[in-house]
């Protein structure tokens, strides 16, 4: 999948959960300060990303998930992953 | 609009449990319409609560948390100006936890805390300072990290001693209705934050008068409460919620729906099958409940002479296998009830006490009440000798009565069960397949006890007011 496409798509969820428009959510946007992500909300968009993509975010990544961006980086991470374990099996 | 006369307004809630009181208040204050249908005599779900024979009883709630500086509590407080017509007052110490060795009490001062746990657990007074620490650095983040950890896993990472650890957990248990292996850690963790560091709060004169100073303060920003008025269904249209009917007869039209009540009833009986994707409905159908409570409520004569810390929340345990009392909880007899929680008023006139309790059905409850209830006094005989000469009054609320009040699924203390597997699930909260449908409250998402169900209130008001904006902007000028 291209990153503008998946952006797009990590966006909508995290419009979805925020409750602020797609339009206001710039990449850069930070989950906590800009968009009022609090700790359930935080969880919320992980387990979205995890029921949408099929894939796992793994403990770890969670806290580097600060920015729209950097949840974009990880999803894409993750699918590149699935992909790879896909061609190889 | 419809072109008909039906009453239209911008909110509509179902259920007036504290939730639904606080996402009212913050919506009408914005300045909408806002309608809070509520099935029972008078406000607050489970925050509520009657007199008998001049004694005033909490019904379910018996003290809240979430009062600290920053707390969510206070912050409603401060918005609604609720200290106009509510005196709190915090207990200390919030709880104390008995077991067959030793005793610990959690004092509002932290630094207290830890000294006391001195005498019995030296060595982890620095591990309980590290885990209050952690619990009270709010960042998202390292909380969201947790969302596979149960709260053993949590306690295990802070703490080595066993007994300490079933200590810590036991009002866990008893505020969630899980033992550690099985509650997810960010429930624990909130509950223990919430409940205990910054528990032990009671508002003057009984629950109810938190409740219903959330209410007058409603309709204060004009919100209309309508009281004893069970809402038979959520009227859906073009795929989204438009309305309520109160009572079977009365439709009322709406911007957007929020309830505050059980997710079963909100989407089986109000909503209906025909609009639920079959993934969520096999999801609804899989959801666990947590369990219920048997809550015993005692009038006690002024004679009755007993040492027990009033005001606190206390907490008995008699062994130190939570799994086990997972168990005997599910399977609970007259003869069986033996963890509970005892908290004797301030001015000693009554003592609420409750065990967690599985539902079974309402014959059951109806034939074995009587008997629950003296197995109870039977098992507080053995805290409190002599406590039976000392009774004005007695009576109980099954997890049958729980059901009868406030709808809840199986009687149910806190909303689905807190378990890892069940966590987050933004569709119950914000359903993606049917617009304008909020649920805020215990079944919404892992929120539970009065700050938990505040924070939920006030979120879903903001959701609301968020996507209204939204939605005004682009659908304007036409």
């Amino acid at each position: 999948m291209k990153e503008n496409t998946l952006e797009k798509e990590i966006i909508s969820i995290i419009a979805d959960v925020s409750g602020f428009d797609p339009g206001e959510i710039t990449p850069e946007a930070k989950l906590a300060d800009d968009l009022e992500i609090d700790s359930i909300k935080a969880i919320e968009i992980v387990v979205a990303i995890e029921k949408k993509y099929k894939v796992s975010v793994r403990d770890e990544d969670v806290p580097k998930i600060t920015t729209v961006s950097e949840t974009v980086a990880v999803v894409h991470k993750l699918l590149n992953q699935e992909l790879a374990t896909n061609v190889r099996n | 609009m419809s072109g008909t006369d039906r009453p239209s307004y911008d909110a509509v809630i179902i259920g007036s449990g504290i939730s639904g009181l606080v996402c009212g208040s913050y919506l009408a204050k914005a300045g909408l319409k806002v309608l809070i249908a509520e099935q029972h005599h008078q406000p607050g779900g489970y925050c509520t609560s009657f007199v008998r024979r001049g004694i005033t009883f909490d019904a379910a709630a018996h003290s809240f948390g979430g009062y600290r500086e920053n707390g969510i509590i206070r912050k409603v407080f401060n918005d609604f100006r609720l200290n106009d017509n509510v005196a709190v007052t915090r207990y200390d110490p919030t709880d104390v936890v008995v077991s067959p060795d030793s005793e610990i009490s959690l004092w509002s001062d932290l630094e207290r805390t830890i000294a006391d746990l001195g005498s019995s657990f030296p060595d982890e007074q620095d591990n309980f300072r590290k885990f209050a620490s952690f619990l009270l650095k709010p960042d998202p983040q390292s909380f969201a990290g947790m969302r596979r950890w149960t709260f053993k896993d949590l306690l295990d990472h802070y703490f080595r001693n066993d007994k300490l650890k079933s200590m810590l957990s036991f009002p866990i248990f008893g505020n969630g209705a899980l033992p550690p292996a099985r509650m997810s850690a960010f429930i624990g963790a909130k509950i223990f934050t919430e409940f205990i560091l910054d528990g032990g709060y009671y508002p003057e004169g009984g629950m109810q008068r938190l409740s219903n100073a959330l209410a007058e303060s409603f309709q204060h920003f004009g919100g209309e409460l309508l009281l004893s008025c069970p809402v038979s269904k959520i009227i859906i249209k073009n795929g989204g919620a438009a309305g309520i009917v109160i009572g079977g007869k009365m439709p009322v039209s709406a911007g957007s729906v929020v309830s505050n009540c059980d997710a079963r009833q909100t989407f089986l009986r109000m909503i209906g099958k025909k609009h639920l994707p079959l993934e969520f409905m096999n999801k609804l159908n899989r959801m666990q409940p947590s369990l219920s409570m048997f809550v015993l409520y005692l009038g006690l004569d002024q004679e009755f002479e007993n040492t027990l810390h009033a005001g606190s929340n206390i907490w008995y345990l008699s062994h130190y296998d939570l799994e086990k009392m997972y168990q005997s909880a599910a399977r609970r007899s007259p003869s069986s009830i033996d963890e509970c929680m005892v908290r004797i008023s301030p001015d000693r006139k009554n003592l609420l006490a409750f065990t967690n309790t599985s539902f079974r059905n309402r014959a059951f409850w109806s034939d074995s009440k009587s008997t629950f209830i003296d197995g109870f006094i039977a098992r507080l005989s053995r805290i409190m000798p002599g406590i039976s000469q000392h009774i004005l009054y007695k009576d109980a609320a099954t997890p049958s009565t729980m059901y009868r009040y406030t709808s809840n699924y199986r009687g149910a203390a806190y909303g689905w069960e807190s378990t890892t597997a069940q966590l987050a699930d933004p569709d119950f909260r914000r359903p993606s397949f049917i617009r304008h449908l909020y649920l805020t409250g215990h079944w919404s998402t892992q929120g539970l006890g009065i700050p938990g169900v505040a924070y939920l209130g006030y979120d879903t008001a903001t959701s609301v007011l968020k996507r209204r904006k939204a939605s005004l902007s682009q659908s304007s000028p036409e």
